[in-house]
């Protein structure tokens, strides 16, 4: 009787937030939400700038999203197979603390240590070095970092052992093991590792509050300039909208990054059924 | 061949080592910017003075408070809605009704924060203000009901995990012994299995502790010490988040490089907690 | 043959009007012509209004040209401005010696403005004296029924200490007495506005420019906080809105500032609810 309150209790609170942002915002979502009175082909080809719309910020947060997973997945996917495949149990232990650690860094603080190297890389190295995109980027590479890490060495070590040790016993070495077999074989698992990555870059605010994120850019022209963010966007207008209008997108902004971060657990929860369903039939 | 082997292990061995680079550089990094107030021996009234910066005093007293009373708040109100929850998921309905609560609870993790920190302003804050006819609603209570929510899935999953290794002959004899599920989560689940449900509770305050949004946006961000929990309060993260986007190098700027310092080390410590539990658990 | 002459006498008449219109409306902006690049702005939240609609219009004119503008208070202006990490830092309050002296400020004056006690329209309260509103900043009186309102308590909304707005009503309306610690703290000029819109018990301060129907200005010791009574001097807790540069505005940067002191600029203040200085 107890579970049933406690379900029913979290199942109401959940229902009102997402009612709530649903019944105030579904007739805010339309195409001038995103391109205001700018034409479509004008805004894609940056023939003008989109004001008072959510499509630079929708680019912005696209742009930080491709950056930082470029950043964070090589070196992610690396020290994951180093963790599962070569590190010696010491070594395991020592940096399978350092990734829980790092993964249990608040945010904002990650966003300060973006910050503090700018500037320090400002004063001693180049005034042209700003808080922008990239910097953004990189520390939010350092976010989503810890959860690649540990999805690839998860994966990799849960492979079942036949599935681990056949190419070497037929001579391959070790290299040619993980490339041809371990890595192919977990890959569902590791996308839909990188796809929650992915909502964390899109959701996370902390992180590029500090590091370059504004509230009028425009569509970002390179990576060493600001940019705008969906994230940032419902932050601003929560805090300064001066009418109702403007309030009314920030409900869209916020409908829209649900509806992303929705569609994100969607495709990894396909993904990880798709896996259920090899490993039932397969191997 | 050879060759090919050792480059690759030198590679994957030199991402790992960067990866645990960068979670000791992020400590070293706020270690070194608050060394200039370190040195004036400043420390003991920074963590101990009230703030006001128009006497020349920069406490974070207040904002350590803030943070642990949110946090610990949040998790008085979602430990034993999680609980229940779980204990729904695992043991009374592990079949559809407890599937279907997992994959909404899987869901919610992937709801941005910001979207509570949003619909806090706009739906929680000003019911908050009506029902309790005092202050303007931005408060410790709406803050951590919030957290409570974004906490709890972090929570659920942990307990269902660790509920779900708990013998099923222990479970099945004190069916047959006609205990009451109450008596059955007390006397049987939560003795065995109190390791995981500590380490979902670490990690949980280690989660709401290092939230921005929701605290900045709804808990009011003034600067003394609460009195009830009604009352408005600041958070280390919030404070992070004000100063920074509005000052740059005084005294001010400098102190909050020791709230990420604090940040830091009082979420490790939970790290390091959790994993102690657990390697005991092993064992 | 004279009808004629007239005609075409109207004619080039109208020819010269509707060319020197077009030369008129399109002046400002001529200027932008052929740039490009990154122009980053900064600082005082009271500037944004018209600082967006300037950058919206150069923008739309020359596509080449980034402008982007952050908030962060008159402190995180000057500093960042002074440090190199803007092109054009904004302040509502005049940068002080020292700070001029430290980056070599040079500061742009293109409007004044007021700040003003703000309250929710639904209050019954909109006047007060001076001491009054020292005496609730500081604490001392909390209830607006101390002040023949409703039985609620009085919620303080404050700035930070970079705000200009903030330093501008601590030192003309406050008297530089105490703000107490347990007010609400926001980050800008929007942001107080909104809250103050949000809570009916609210009081907070505004600059002059943002007030509209959704929240009331409070009158002052009997003068009423609007553009007339800031104009004539009659409301004394105004403050001009400065736009810094480290050293002569060079640039892009010269060239808004210029923007902004030109007459389209300055009716561009005036309609965003600023006395323009030109």
């Amino acid at each position: 009787m107890f579970s049933w309150c406690c379900a029913l209790l979290l199942a109401t609170g959940f229902m009102f937030i997402v009612g709530f942002l649903v019944v105030k915002g579904y007739r805010g979502i339309n195409l001038e939400l995103i391109f205001a009175d700018t034409r479509l082909l004008d805004a894609f080809f940056l023939k003008r700038q989109v004001f008072g719309g959510l499509f630079p910020a929708i680019i912005g947060t696209l742009s930080l999203i491709l950056l930082s997973i470029g950043f964070a997945l090589p070196l992610g996917l690396a020290s994951g197979i180093f963790l599962a495949e070569y590190a010696s149990p010491r070594l395991k232990s020592f940096f399978s603390l350092m990734v829980d650690i790092l993964a249990g860094i608040p945010s904002i603080v990650v966003g300060l240590f973006g910050f503090s190297i700018t500037i320090f890389l400002h004063h001693f190295f180049s005034s042209q070095i700003f808080p922008c995109l990239l910097i953004s980027a990189l520390s939010l590479a350092f976010l989503i970092l810890p959860y690649i890490i540990k999805t690839t060495q998860v994966a990799i070590e849960s492979l079942p052992l036949q599935v681990r040790l056949t190419a070497p016993s037929l001579g391959a070495t070790k290299l040619e093991n993980i490339i041809f077999v371990l890595l192919p074989s977990a890959l569902s698992d590791i996308v839909s590792g990188i796809v929650l990555a992915i909502g964390r870059c899109a959701e996370d605010t902390a992180v590029i509050m500090l590091t370059g994120v504004v509230a009028t850019a425009g569509v970002p022209r390179s990576v060493f300039s600001n940019f705008e963010a969906l994230p940032f966007y419902i932050y601003y207008i929560a805090s300064e909208y001066s009418n109702s209008s403007e309030l009314m997108k920030g409900y869209g902004a916020a409908l829209i990054l649900l509806l992303i971060s929705a569609g994100l657990f969607a495709l990894a929860h396909w993904i990880k059924l798709k896996i259920e369903q090899k490993t039932r039939f397969g191997y | 061949m050879l060759f090919k082997e050792n480059i690759a292990r030198i590679v994957f061995l030199s991402a790992s080592i960067l990866s645990a680079v960068a979670t000791l550089l992020i400590l070293g990094f706020m270690i070194l910017l608050s060394l200039p107030v370190l040195e004036t021996g400043m420390i003991w009234g920074i963590l101990t003075d009230p703030w006001s910066p128009d006497h020349g005093r920069f406490g974070i007293l207040a904002m350590i408070v803030g943070t642990v009373y949110i946090s610990s708040f949040s998790l008085l109100i979602s430990f034993p809605i999680s609980l229940g929850c779980s204990f729904f998921i695992q043991i009374i309905h592990p079949d559809s009704p407890g599937r279907f609560l997992k994959l909404l609870v899987q869901l919610m993790t992937a709801i941005p924060t910001v979207i509570y920190g949003f619909v806090g302003v706009f739906l929680l804050v000003p019911i908050v203000r009506k029902v309790f006819s005092y202050g303007s609603g931005m408060s410790i209570l709406s803050a951590s009901l919030m957290l409570a929510i974004l906490i709890s899935p972090t929570m659920i999953l942990f307990f269902s995990q660790s509920f779900a290794r708990v013998p099923k002959r222990f479970l099945d004899a004190t069916e047959a012994l006609g205990a009451t599920s109450f008596q059955k989560l007390f006397y049987v689940i939560l003795p065995n299995a109190w390791t995981g449900v500590f380490t979902g509770l670490v990690l949980a305050f280690g989660r709401a502790m290092g939230d921005t949004l929701i605290a900045l946006m709804i808990s009011g961000n003034s600067v003394v010490l609460p009195s009830s929990i009604l009352d408005s309060a600041r958070t280390l993260t919030a404070h992070i988040a004000m100063i920074i986007a509005a000052d740059f190098d005084s005294i001010e700027f400098k102190t909050i490089f020791i709230c990420g310092g604090v940040l830091y080390i009082m979420t490790s410590c939970g790290i390091l907690l959790a994993r102690f539990s657990v390697k005991k658990r092993v064992r | 043959m004279n009808k004629r002459f007239i005609l075409i006498k109207c004619l080039m008449a109208m020819t010269v009007i509707i060319f020197s219109y077009g030369i008129c409306s399109a002046s400002g902006l001529d200027a932008f012509k052929g740039e490009k690049g990154v122009l980053r702005i900064s600082g005082g939240t009271a500037h944004i209004p018209v600082i967006m609609e300037v950058a919206k219009r150069i923008m739309t004119a020359n596509p080449d040209i980034q402008i982007t503008i952050a908030g962060g208070g008159s402190g995180a202006g000057i500093k960042q401005v002074g440090e190199g990490l803007v092109n054009i830092g904004n302040s509502g309050r005049l940068p002080t010696e020292i700070e001029v002296e430290k980056y070599n400020l040079v500061i742009y004056k293109w409007a004044i403005d007021g700040v003003a006690p703000v309250v929710n329209p639904k209050n019954s309260i909109q006047k007060l004296s001076s001491k009054e509103l020292q005496d609730i900043y500081s604490g001392k009186i909390t209830n607006w029924k101390t002040l023949g309102g409703e039985d609620r308590s009085i919620n303080i909304y404050t700035r930070d200490k970079s705000s200009g707005t903030r330093e501008v009503f601590w030192k003309k309306a406050l008297g530089k007495g105490d703000i107490f610690g347990r007010a609400n703290f926001v980050a800008s000029n929007g942001a107080m506005k909104s809250a103050v819109t949000n809570d009916p018990y609210a009081l907070g301060y505004v600059s002059v420019g943002y007030i509209d129907n959704s929240v009331a200005p409070v009158s002052l010791d009997n003068v009423a906080p609007s553009l007339d009574t800031v104009k004539t001097g009659e409301y004394k807790v105004a403050r001009g809105l400065f736009s810094n540069t480290k050293g002569t505005a060079t640039g892009l940067a010269k060239k808004f500032i210029d923007y902004l002191l030109s007459s389209e600029g300055q009716k561009l203040a005036a309609e965003k609810g600023f006395i323009p200085v030109n």
